[in-house]
């Protein structure tokens, strides 16, 4: 964003117009880039605290020179929507949904990232961002018993997308069916009509497809008869509570750690298998910023016998760093020293936890996948799958 | 230095799933995004590049339905001066020559140097539409365009061959150019050029202008179908170096060393 700065109006209130109206809050205080994990890596600037400026003077991605353009253009779609800057703002601005504002612009004119551009042509074509056949969505639950969701049932569970098609992200969604299946948990599943919940097609600001996501998820739960939904990505869970009341708000939302939770509480199950191990649990931004949902999971770990639970110092709760899987961040590909997962695997690893333990499926990815290149003695596993192993066997 | 770019409305089917509809002629569109086809994101930043380095006009026609024009308006946000829109609608069955005809007479009355198109278009993959369009024009043309550099009247220009061959001609212009993706990197708009294109008039032609029944096309489509799945793969087992001997095997039968 260099040289002078060219007021334009139109530009201002199309951005405006387009759901940036928060930005008239923002007095430049700059506590949202002291907050912003991305200026926590050496050797970059994230000027976030100047978007906001820029969008009142209309001067943003202003410029007639092709680099620089380029370079703001690519600063707009840095933002993963972890929310450490709403966070912290004093009045409660949050960057990512005021970059949402301009990247609908954007992609409306088909000016953004093609490997972004990719993903939301998957979701648009298949219902979910790895372009995977809808005919399989319900793939993950077989052999596993689990009946198809009817009117009698009182939840519905919802895998989200990587947890229903990834080979290691279906761990996830098949230890908490076994869970909820010892728990007598009253519940079903839906599988090929179901449609990816357009959290993260959203956030890039891909609205129409955010729309066809809304209207195929919400006529199917109108259908189907959904009043409770139980969600294994927080993603999908802060996207239903959030998002989707807008257009429909007959259903609500639980996260599995917090069915966990209750289940442990009202002694549906006990956690009596010792699992002697040092765990570290790394907030997911969706679950804890944006959902408030912190006691849940630690309770949880806290009631399985043997392991010893830790934090990462300091940047644990609200300060947890994010993964840089949000807003699609999971198919960027960024420059080594420009990944947000290097630096929260770095604080993660100083730990000297025995386990890493997330509750998303996009962290879970992120961190395996960075794992993979350092010479590291841990394991990443989701929290379903650590209280499933603490359970008895029946 | 006058250029003219030919872009193409198409739908992104390379990670989509496609079906067939009822008609059998057609795939099922509604659950597919458009986009203007890749190796004309290539050539529109080739020509808009010219345009920054020798001045004078750059204009962007596609021929398609309505929806087209948001392409169009894509090209005007990234550079070009001005656009049109051939209307698809008003001319029923297409196949590149008829479509190459049709680009021919939205363009006969404009000055250009250089015509613009991509290599290959991504849903029909016929790499038809340029070479006839200056066959029609009676101008040379040079087909998957890796790079240009143009003094006065001459263009040193380098084509992809096979085997990474690569071949350089010098030809005088006007000329049209079919160009390779790779050839540049393509820009991103800027929110000023955006607010502008989306303001700006596209003229818009049809049968009025054109008269459809001088407009014939060569080849009509009969059928779309999926072909019907072969003989399944061979999975080859074994440790790594009897797979290894196994594959050297193979190939050493087949004569392909």
């Amino acid at each position: 964003m260099g040289g002078s700065i060219k007021i334009n109006l139109e530009v201002r209130d199309a951005i405006i117009e387009s759901g940036a109206g928060d930005v008239i809050k923002c007095y430049q205080c700059g506590r949202c880039m002291a907050a912003c994990p991305w200026n926590l890596l050496e050797g970059l600037n994230y000027a976030t605290y100047r978007f906001c400026q820029r969008i009142k003077l209309g001067a943003i991605i202003d410029s007639e020179e092709k680099e620089e353009i380029a370079a703001d253009t690519i600063d707009v779609f840095r933002c993963v929507g972890c929310d450490s800057c709403k966070a912290e703002c004093p009045r409660g601005v949050g960057l990512s949904d005021i970059l949402r504002a301009v990247r609908r612009i954007l992609v409306e004119f088909d000016s953004y990232p093609g490997e972004l551009k990719s993903v939301v042509t998957r979701v648009f074509s298949s219902g979910n961002p790895l372009g995977e056949s809808t005919e399989k969505r319900g793939d993950w639950a077989a052999g596993l018993n689990i009946p198809q969701y009817t009117e009698d049932c009182e939840y519905l569970y919802f895998p989200c997308c990587l947890p229903a098609y990834d080979a290691r992200a279906k761990k996830i969604s098949q230890a908490t069916v076994r869970i909820l299946k010892r728990a007598d948990i009253s519940f079903g599943i839906i599988g090929k009509e179901e449609f990816c919940c357009g959290e993260a097609v959203r956030r890039v600001g891909a609205e129409k497809v955010f729309q066809a996501a809304v209207k195929q998820n919400t006529e199917l739960f109108k259908k189907a008869k959904v009043h409770k939904v139980i969600a294994t990505s927080p993603h999908c869970l802060v996207t239903f509570t959030k998002e989707y009341p807008e257009y429909y708000d007959g259903f609500e939302t639980l996260h599995a750690v917090q069915v966990f939770d209750r289940l442990i509480k009202d002694k549906t199950i006990v956690p009596k298998r010792p699992f002697e191990k040092t765990v570290v649990y790394h907030d997911p931004c969706t679950l804890g910023r944006q959902m408030d949902i912190y006691d849940e999971p630690r309770a949880v770990l806290k009631s399985i016998p043997g392991l010893k639970l830790i934090e990462v110092p300091i940047f644990n709760r609200d300060f947890s760093i994010c993964c840089g899987g949000g807003a699609m961040g999971l198919w960027r590909d960024w420059p080594q020293d420009e990944r947000l997962a290097n630096l929260r695997t770095e604080q993660i690893l100083a730990t000297d936890a025995d386990i890493l333990c997330v509750a998303c499926p996009y962290c879970l990815q992120m961190f395996e996948e960075t794992l993979k290149s350092m010479d590291a003695d841990i394991e990443v596993m989701d929290i379903s799958e650590i209280l499933e192993a603490s359970l008895e066997l029946r | 230095m006058d250029i003219i770019v030919c872009i193409k409305r198409v739908a992104q089917t390379a990670e989509a799933e496609v079906k067939i509809d009822s008609s059998g002629k057609d795939i099922i569109k509604d659950r597919l995004t458009f986009d203007m086809n890749e190796s004309d994101t290539y050539a529109l930043e080739e020509a808009i590049l010219l345009k920054e380095k020798f001045g004078g006009t750059l204009t962007a026609v596609s021929l398609g339905t309505v929806e087209a024009e948001d392409t169009l308006r894509i090209a005007l946000a990234k550079g070009a001066d001005s656009a049109i829109r051939i209307k698809a609608e008003d001319f029923q069955e297409l196949d590149g020559y008829k479509t190459a005809q049709l680009l021919k007479a939205a363009i006969k009355d404009l000055k250009f140097d250089v015509v613009f198109t991509g290599c290959i278009a991504t849903d029909d993959y016929y790499s038809l539409v340029g070479v006839t369009l200056a066959e029609l024009l009676g101008v040379p043309h040079a087909t998957l365009v890796t790079k240009i550099v143009i003094q006065d009247t001459k263009a040193q220009v380098h084509r992809e061959l096979e085997g990474g061959l690569v071949e350089h001609l010098e030809m005088t212009l006007p000329v049209l150019f079919t160009i390779q993706t790779g050839i540049n990197e393509p820009r991103y708009a800027s929110l000023i050029a955006i607010r502008r294109a989306a303001k700006k008039e596209i003229k818009v032609i049809g049968a009025s202008e054109i008269d459809p029944a001088n407009i014939q096309a060569n080849a009509s489509l009969e059928e779309l179908f999926t072909p019907s799945v072969g003989k399944r793969a061979e999975i080859l087992t074994g440790s790594m170096d009897e797979i290894s001997a196994k594959v050297a095997g193979i190939i050493k039968e087949k004569g392909l060393l």
